[in-house]
C-alpha cells in the first residue's frame, strides 16, 4: 500500500512522497531527512560519549551494558543514575526550547521573538528566584517556575487580546511585560543577602544539574505530546504566515489555530524552564540555523530544530562540565558554543523568516 | 545638449545586472514617460537617474557633469523624485509633510527663511491642497494624497522632477487630477518632467515624448504618435493591440487584442450560486455597504467596477466572509456564506486578495502549493490530486519554468502570477479577484484576463472581479455591476450598462464609448480635461519665458 | 490614536501649544526635581532644600545631606533620564522601529561586562571608579555589533542589527555569568550597580560623563530635522540630498555617547529610551524637533519620579531607580500596544 516517490524540481529540493493508499499521503524534504537522521547519530554519540566522561570514567561498552541490561553496582549507579538523567535532560530541554523559538517566530513573523524575550521564562525566573531566597526545597521549584511561565504567559495572552490577536502586540505586551518580571527578580536579587542571591542567579542561568528520572520523565511525556501536536501545526503555521486573509480564504480557522500554537510554544516553553531554569539563546538562535540550513519552515524542518536544539544543549553541557576548569551551569555556554556558528551563518547567509 | 542623460549606464542590484550600456536624454521641459514591460528595468532606469542607484558603469549626467561626483544636497536642488507608493509617518500633517522638501536648501543650523515659506506656499497652492494643509495625510483620499507628496517635491524647487508610477492605485477621476497637475506644472512652470507609468495610454495622453524599454535597453523613442502604433508595441510589450483615435482629441489609442477569437463555453457552468441579500458591511463604526441586494450570474464573468473607495472590494471581502456582515447576508448556495464551515467554503469559493503578501524566502512552487490548503488534511499532505492541481495552475498561469524561484525575487507581474496559480490550485468552481491586473503590465494583463476568461468558458468556472478599468471590465465581462458610494448604481450587460453618462455621473469624466474594433462592444475613452486643453490649442511651449529669461 | 490624529494641527497656534506645553512640562519638573531633594529617610522642608542650593549653610545638618547625597543624585537623575530618552527616540528614527531601544546596540551589556570583569580582576569598589571602564565597554560592544552587522551581503540592515545585538549580548551576559558565579564578592558588589541606580554617585561622576552627554543632547537636536526626513522613508530622503548610510552612523555615535554616558553614571536603566518616546510622539506628533525636546524635559521627569517612589515605596529600605522605571513603563508599554496600531515590527 505504500508507495513512496521521488520527484526533484530542476533547482529546487529532492522530495520524497510518500502515499499510503488514497487515505493519507506525506511529502518529505530528503535533504532535511538526511540532516535529520545525521543529527539523530550526533545525539546518540554525543549522549554516549557524555556517560563515559566524568571524575570517574566508565568504559563505552560498560555504559552501553549499565543501560540496556546489567553491569556492575557502581558503573550502574554511575551511568544510570547520575549521568543519564543528566544527559537526557539536556537532549529533551534543548529540543523543546528550539520548538518553542521556532513556533513563536513563525507566528509573528520576527526573528527576535522567543520564549526568553516575551516573558515566559522570566515569569518561571521571578516565582523560582522567589522560592530560592526564601529558603523553598529544591522539589517545589520546578512546579513554581511551571505555574510562573504559565501565569506569565495567560496574562500575555489576554493583555494582547483585542478582539482578535495580533502577532506585534503579542511581542509588544510580552516584551512589557518580561521587563515587569525581570524587575521584580532583580528586586529579589538585590533585596536579599549574597548567598540567596548566588543561588538564584545560578537558577536564572540554566542548568540540568542536579536532575533527576522524574525530570526526565516529566519532559519526555510533555514533548512526547507537544512535538507531534507542535509537527502538525506546522501543516497550518506555514498558511498562516500568508497574511490572516489568505489564510480565512483557504479555509483555515485562523484564531483556533493561533490559540493552539501560542498553548504548544508556551507548554514547550514552560516544561523546558520547570526542569533546567531559562537557558537562554536556544530557542533565539537554533531555529534560524534551522531554516538556514533547512529552507521555511515545514514539519521536517521543526524536527530539525528540535534535535538542533538537543545537540546544541547536550555540546554545551558538556563542555560546561568537563571542559571548563570548573563546573558551570549550562546555561553559561550555550552562547558561547553556539553563537561564533550563528555569526559566521550571519555574514554568509540572507537572514529570512 | 539636455540637461539630464545617461551615457553607458550600467544599473542592477548588487550581482543582478539589470541595465547595461544604456544611453539616454531627457528633453528639457517636456514631460517623458518611460514605458516598458514589468521587469524591464524602467524603474531601475529612474532609480539610476535620481541618483538613488550608483552606476556600476558609465555616468548620469546633469549639466554635464556625473551626479554621483557632485554634492548630494546639490542635485537634490535641481533634481525632485516622488518615491513609488511613498509612506508618510503616521498623523503628519501636509503642511509639515512640505516642509520637510525644503531640507536640501537648508544648512545645518539656518532657521527657515522667507524664501523657504514662500516656496511651502507656492507649493501647496500649486498642488492645490491648501484647504488640507493642516490634515493629516494619511486621512486624505488617494488623488489628495500624491498631490501632498507632489506638493512636498514642489517645495524642493527644481526644475527637473522624477516620478515613479504616480498614479498606481487611483481610480480614473484622480489619476486625471495627479496628471493634471502633472502637465500644469511641465505647461506653466517650465519644469522638465520623467514619468515611469504602466499604462501606455496614459503615457500617451500626458507626455509630449514617450521612451520604450525592453529588457534593460531603450528599443525606441519618439512622439506619443510615433510610439502607439501595433508594430511598436509588439515590439515592446509583444502583445497585439489595435489602435483606434480618439474621436475628441484625435489622439491615438491602443487597444490590446487578446485571444481572438470568443471562446464557446466547453463545459456547462458549473452550478454555483453567489448572491448579498441587504448586505452592510461595516468596518468599526463606519458604514462602507448599507442593504445592498445583488446577484452574481452563474457561469458568467462578472466584474465589479467604480471609483476609489465606492466599495468594491469590501463587497467582495464581505461576500468571502472575510468581513462578517452587520446586517443582511452573503448566499452562496442559498447559505449565508458566514455560516458555512470554512474548509467547504475555501472548497467552494477562492479569493485573491488586494496586495498580498508572501512569507520571506518561500519559493514559487511551495506557495502555489499552499493553495491545496482545503483540500488536505495534516494527514493527507500531498496527495496525486493535489500534485496534479498545482501542476496545472502552475501551466495555466506558465509559471512552471519560475516554479523553484525565490517568490521574493519575481517581477511584480511574475508575483502576481504566481498568486494567481495559488487561487487556481484551490481548484474552486467560483472565483473572486480583486483588482487582479494591478502592477501587470499590458501584455501580462492580456494574458491574465484571457487567461481568466479560458477558465470560465473550458471549466465553466464563475468568475468575479473587481476592476479599476473600465475598458478591461467592458470587453472582459459578461456582467458589469457599477457602484458608487456603497450602493450599486448599475447592473448588466457591458454594452447596456456603460453609457458616457453613466461614466460621467459615477467616475466625473467625461469621455467617449466607440465601437471596440475587435468585439463591437463598447470601448471607453476617457478624455478628462484634454479636450479643453485640445480646444485651448495650447502646445507644449517650447521655452517658456520664465526659464529662457534666465 | 484617533483623537491625536484629528486634532486640528494649525500652524502658529499649534506651535503656540506644543510650546506652553513644554514649558508646563518643564515647571512639572523643577517641582519634581525639588521634591527629589525633599523626600528621602530624612525628610526635609522645602526651605532647607532651597537654602541648601542658593544659601548654603555647612552646619546644618540637613543641608548638608541635600548638597552632598540628594543633589548629586538628582542631577545625575536629570541628566541620565535625557540622555536616555534621546537616545531612544534617535533609534526609533533611524531604524524606523518603534521598538529599537540603545539596547539593541550592546551598549548596556558591554557596559555591564566591562564593570564585571574590572571589579573581579583590579577589585574595584566604587561607582566612581567604574565610570572608564563602563564607557569602555559601552563603546568597544556596540562598535563590535555595528561592524558584524555590517560584515557580509547586504550591510547593516535593521533586522541584521538586532540579531547582532542579541548574539553579542548573550555572549557578554553569559561571561558575565560565569564570573558572578565564580565569585560571590564581586557579585555582591556588582549587583546593585546592575538594577540601576542613581543613588550613592559623588557630583564627581555627573562631571566625568556630562561632555559626553551634552555632545549627544546637542548632536541629536541638531539632528532633528535629518531625522525628520528620514522618517519619509529612505528613498525619498536620499533623493532630498540626505546620506541615508551617514547619518545612522553618526546617530549611532551619538546614542552611544549618550546611553555610555548614562550607563555608566546609573548602570542599565531601561525602559526610559523605550517608553518616553512614545508618550511623548502622542502629545507632539511626528516632528523630530519637538519630540526630542520633549524627551530632553520627560525623559527626567519619569526617571526622578520613579527614584522618587523608590525612596517611599520601601521606606526606609531603597527600591533602585532601574526596577521602578521598568514596573511603571511596562504598564505604559502595554497600554500603548493596546491602543495603537504598531506599525510593523
Amino acid at each position: 500500500m505504500i508507495r513512496p516517490a521521488l520527484s526533484a524540481l530542476r533547482g529546487g529540493p529532492v522530495l520524497l512522497d510518500l502515499r499510503l493508499g488514497s487515505f493519507a499521503s506525506f511529502r518529505i524534504n530528503v535533504r532535511v531527512l538526511a540532516i535529520c537522521l545525521l543529527l539523530l547519530v550526533v545525539v546518540i554519540a554525543l549522549a554516549a560519549w557524555a556517560a563515559t566522561l566524568g571524575s570517574f570514567i566508565v568504559p563505552l561498552d560498560e555504559v552501553v551494558r549499565a543501560t540496556f541490561s546489567e553491569s556492575t553496582r557502581q558503573f550502574e549507579f554511575v551511568v544510570v543514575q547520575l549521568r543519564l538523567p543528566r544527559i537526557l535532560s539536556a537532549i529533551l530541554v534543548g529540543a523543546a526550547l528550539a520548538s518553542s523559538g521556532a513556533i513563536f517566530q513563525g507566528l509573528v513573523r520576527n526573528p527576535l521573538v522567543s520564549p526568553d524575550i516575551i516573558g515566559i521564562q522570566a515569569g518561571a525566573t521571578v516565582v523560582a528566584v522567589f522560592m530560592i531566597v526564601n529558603g523553598y526545597t529544591d522539589r517545589y521549584i520546578p512546579l513554581g517556575a511551571f505555574g510562573g511561565a504559565v501565569t506569565a504567559a495567560t496574562a500575555i495572552y489576554l493583555l494582547a487580546w483585542k478582539g482578535g490577536m495580533s502577532g506585534n502586540r503579542l511581542v509588544l505586551v510580552g516584551i512589557g511585560i518580561d521587563a515587569l518580571l525581570a524587575a521584580g527578580t532583580r528586586y529579589l536579587i538585590v533585596k536579599f543577602p549574597v548567598q540567596q542571591a548566588q543561588a538564584a542567579i545560578a537558577w536564572s542561568t540554566g542548568t540540568v544539574y542536579g536532575t533527576g528520572w522524574f525530570d526526565v520523565q516529566v519532559i519526555a511525556v510533555a514533548l512526547g505530546e507537544l512535538l507531534p501536536l507542535a509537527i502538525v501545526l506546522t501543516w497550518q503555521l506555514r498558511v498562516l504566515q500568508f497574511g490572516d486573509d489568505i489564510a480565512y480564504v483557504l479555509g483555515m480557522r485562523v484564531e483556533p489555530t493561533r490559540l493552539a500554537l501560542i498553548l504548544v510554544g508556551c507548554a514547550l516553553a514552560a516544561v523546558a524552564v520547570a526542569v533546567a531554569g531559562p537557558v537562554g539563546f536556544i530557542a533565539l538562535m537554533v531555529p534560524h540555523v534551522a531554516r538556514i540550513i533547512g529552507g521555511p519552515m515545514t514539519g521536517g524542518t521543526l524536527l530539525l530544530t528540535a534535535l538542533l536544539g538537543a545537540v546544541l544543549l547536550l555540546g554545551a553541557d558538556i563542555v560546561a562540565l568537563h571542559v571548563l576548569p570548573v563546573a558551570l551551569p549550562v546555561g553559561v555556554v550555550t552562547a558561547g558554543v553556539g553563537a561564533p556558528y550563528f555569526l559566521f551563518l550571519l555574514y554568509r547567509a540572507n537572514v529570512r523568516m | 545638449m539636455t540637461r539630464l542623460e545617461a551615457r553607458e549606464v550600467r544599473l542592477g542590484y548588487g550581482d543582478a545586472v539589470i541595465i547595461d550600456g544604456l544611453t539616454a536624454s531627457i528633453p528639457d521641459h517636456r514631460i517623458t514617460s518611460i514605458i516598458g514591460a514589468n521587469g524591464c528595468g524602467k524603474s531601475t532606469l529612474l532609480r539610476g537617474l535620481a541618483r538613488l542607484l550608483r552606476p556600476q558603469g558609465g555616468a548620469v549626467l546633469l549639466d554635464g557633469q556625473a551626479i554621483h561626483h557632485q554634492p548630494t544636497k546639490q542635485i537634490a536642488r535641481k533634481l525632485g523624485l516622488l518615491a513609488q507608493q511613498a509612506n508618510a509617518p503616521e498623523s503628519i500633517t501636509v503642511e509639515d509633510l512640505v516642509r520637510r522638501g525644503r531640507y536640501p536648501h537648508q544648512s545645518l543650523l539656518q532657521p527657515p527663511t522667507d524664501a523657504d515659506r514662500d516656496a511651502i506656499d507656492r507649493a501647496i497652492a500649486f498642488a492645490g491642497v491648501d484647504d488640507l494643509r493642516d490634515r493629516a495625510v494619511d486621512q486624505l483620499s488617494g488623488g489628495q494624497r500624491q498631490r501632498a507628496w507632489l506638493a512636498m517635491v514642489l517645495a524642493q524647487e527644481t526644475d527637473l522632477l522624477l516620478l515613479d508610477e504616480p498614479t498606481t492605485f487611483l481610480d480614473i477621476a484622480h489619476q486625471h487630477e495627479v496628471l493634471d497637475l502633472v502637465r500644469r506644472l511641465n505647461r506653466d512652470e517650465g519644469k522638465t518632467v520623467v514619468m515611469v507609468l504602466h499604462d501606455i495610454n496614459e503615457a500617451a495622453r500626458w507626455s509630449d515624448h514617450v521612451i520604450a524599454m525592453r529588457d534593460g535597453a531603450v528599443v525606441a523613442e519618439g512622439t506619443p504618435a510615433e510610439m502607439i502604433t501595433p508594430a511598436r508595441i509588439l515590439d515592446v510589450f509583444n502583445v497585439a493591440t489595435d489602435v483606434v483615435t480618439a474621436p475628441g482629441t484625435g489622439l491615438p489609442i491602443c487597444v490590446p487584442r487578446g485571444t481572438p477569437v470568443e471562446l464557446r463555453a466547453e463545459r456547462p457552468p458549473t452550478p454555483v450560486r453567489l448572491r448579498a441579500d441587504r448586505l452592510s458591511l461595516h468596518y468599526g463604526a463606519r458604514a462602507v455597504i448599507d442593504d445592498l441586494s445583488v446577484e452574481v450570474p452563474a457561469g458568467a464573468i462578472t466584474a465589479i467596477v467604480g471609483p476609489n473607495a465606492c466599495g468594491k472590494s469590501t463587497l467582495l471581502r464581505g461576500m468571502s466572509r472575510l468581513l462578517p456582515p452587520a446586517g443582511g447576508a452573503a448566499l452562496l448556495d442559498e447559505r449565508p456564506v458566514h455560516e458555512t464551515p470554512r474548509r467547504r467554503m475555501a472548497q467552494r469559493m477562492a479569493l485573491l486578495p488586494q496586495a498580498p503578501e508572501s512569507p520571506p524566502g518561500i519559493r514559487v512552487d511551495e506557495m502555489v502549493a499552499s493553495g491545496r490548503f482545503p483540500h488536505q488534511r495534516w494527514y493527507r499532505q500531498w496527495s496525486a490530486g493535489d500534485a496534479a492541481a498545482v501542476s496545472r495552475a502552475l501551466d495555466a498561469t506558465d509559471m512552471q519554468p519560475l516554479a523553484t524561484h525565490e517568490v521574493d525575487a519575481l517581477s511584480g507581474g511574475q508575483r502576481q502570477r504566481a498568486w494567481v496559480a495559488l487561487t487556481l490550485a484551490q481548484d474552486t468552481p467560483l472565483l473572486l479577484l480583486d483588482e487582479p491586473t494591478t502592477f501587470l503590465d499590458i501584455a501580462h494583463q492580456v494574458e491574465l484576463l484571457d487567461l481568466v476568461r479560458a477558465l470560465n468558458r473550458r471549466e465553466g468556472r464563475t468568475v468575479v472581479m473587481v476592476l479599476h478599468d473600465l475598458g478591461q471590465a467592458c470587453r472582459y465581462a459578461d456582467h458589469v455591476i457599477v457602484m458608487d458610494g456603497g450602493r450599486v448604481v448599475a447592473a448588466g450587460s457591458p454594452a447596456a450598462t456603460i453609457t458616457e453618462a453613466l461614466v460621467r455621473d459615477v467616475f466625473g469624466v467625461e469621455c467617449d464609448i466607440v465601437a471596440d474594433p475587435l468585439t463591437g462592444g463598447p470601448l471607453v475613452i476617457p478624455h478628462g480635461l484634454i479636450a479643453q486643453d485640445a480646444a485651448e490649442g495650447s502646445a507644449p511651449p517650447a521655452e517658456p519665458a520664465r526659464v529662457s529669461s534666465t | 490614536m484617533s483623537g491625536v490624529a484629528t486634532l486640528p494641527a494649525t500652524g502658529a497656534r499649534w506651535r503656540l501649544a506644543l510650546g506652553t506645553g513644554l514649558l508646563c512640562a518643564l515647571g512639572l519638573l523643577v517641582v519634581v526635581a525639588l521634591l527629589s531633594l525633599r523626600i528621602g529617610s530624612v525628610g526635609i522642608a522645602t526651605r532647607d532644600a532651597i537654602d541648601a542650593l542658593f544659601n548654603y549653610d555647612p552646619n546644618s545638618y540637613n543641608q548638608t545631606v541635600v548638597r552632598s547625597l540628594r543633589l548629586p543624585r538628582t542631577i545625575i537623575g536629570l541628566g541620565v533620564g535625557s540622555a536616555l530618552a534621546v537616545a531612544g527616540a534617535m533609534m526609533q528614527a533611524t531604524t524606523r522601529n518603534p521598538l529599537a531601544d540603545p539596547s539593541i546596540l550592546g551598549v548596556n551589556s558591554g557596559a555591564a561586562f566591562a564593570i564585571v570583569n574590572a571589579i573581579f580582576f583590579f577589585g574595584l569598589t566604587h561607582p566612581y571608579q567604574y565610570v572608564w571602564f563602563a564607557f569602555l565597554g559601552a563603546g568597544i560592544a556596540s562598535a563590535l555589533v555595528y561592524s558584524i552587522a555590517s560584515a557580509g551581503r547586504g550591510g547593516a540592515t535593521p533586522v541584521k542589527l538586532a540579531l547582532a545585538g542579541a548574539v553579542v549580548t548573550a555572549l557578554l551576559g553569559s561571561w558575565i555569568t560565569a564570573l558572578l558565579l565564580l565569585d560571590e564578592q564581586t557579585l555582591d558588589t556588582v549587583r546593585f550597580w546592575l538594577a540601576g541606580s542613581i543613588a550613592g554617585r559623588p557630583i564627581e561622576v555627573f562631571w566625568m560623563v556630562l561632555p559626553f552627554m551634552a555632545t549627544g543632547l546637542v548632536g541629536g537636536l541638531l539632528l532633528a530635522r535629518q531625522l525628520n526626513v528620514m522618517n519619509l522613508g529612505e528613498d525619498t530622503a536620499r533623493a532630498l540630498g540626505m546620506h541615508t548610510g551617514r547619518l545612522r552612523l553618526v546617530s549611532a555615535l551619538l546614542v552611544v555617547l549618550m546611553t555610555g554616558a548614562a550607563v555608566s553614571a546609573a548602570g542599565p536603566i531601561g525602559f526610559v529610551g523605550l517608553a518616553v518616546p512614545h508618550i511623548v510622539r502622542v502629545f507632539t506628533g511626528p516632528d523630530y524637533r519637538w519630540i526630542l525636546a520633549y524627551c530632553i524635559v520627560v525623559g527626567p521627569l519619569l526617571l526622578l519620579s520613579a527614584d522618587i517612589a523608590g525612596r517611599v515605596i520601601t521606606r526606609p529600605a531603597e527600591l533602585q531607580v532601574g526596577i521602578v522605571t521598568a514596573m511603571c513603563g511596562a504598564p505604559f508599554l502595554i497600554a500603548i500596544a493596546r491602543q495603537r496600531r504598531v506599525a510593523s515590527l
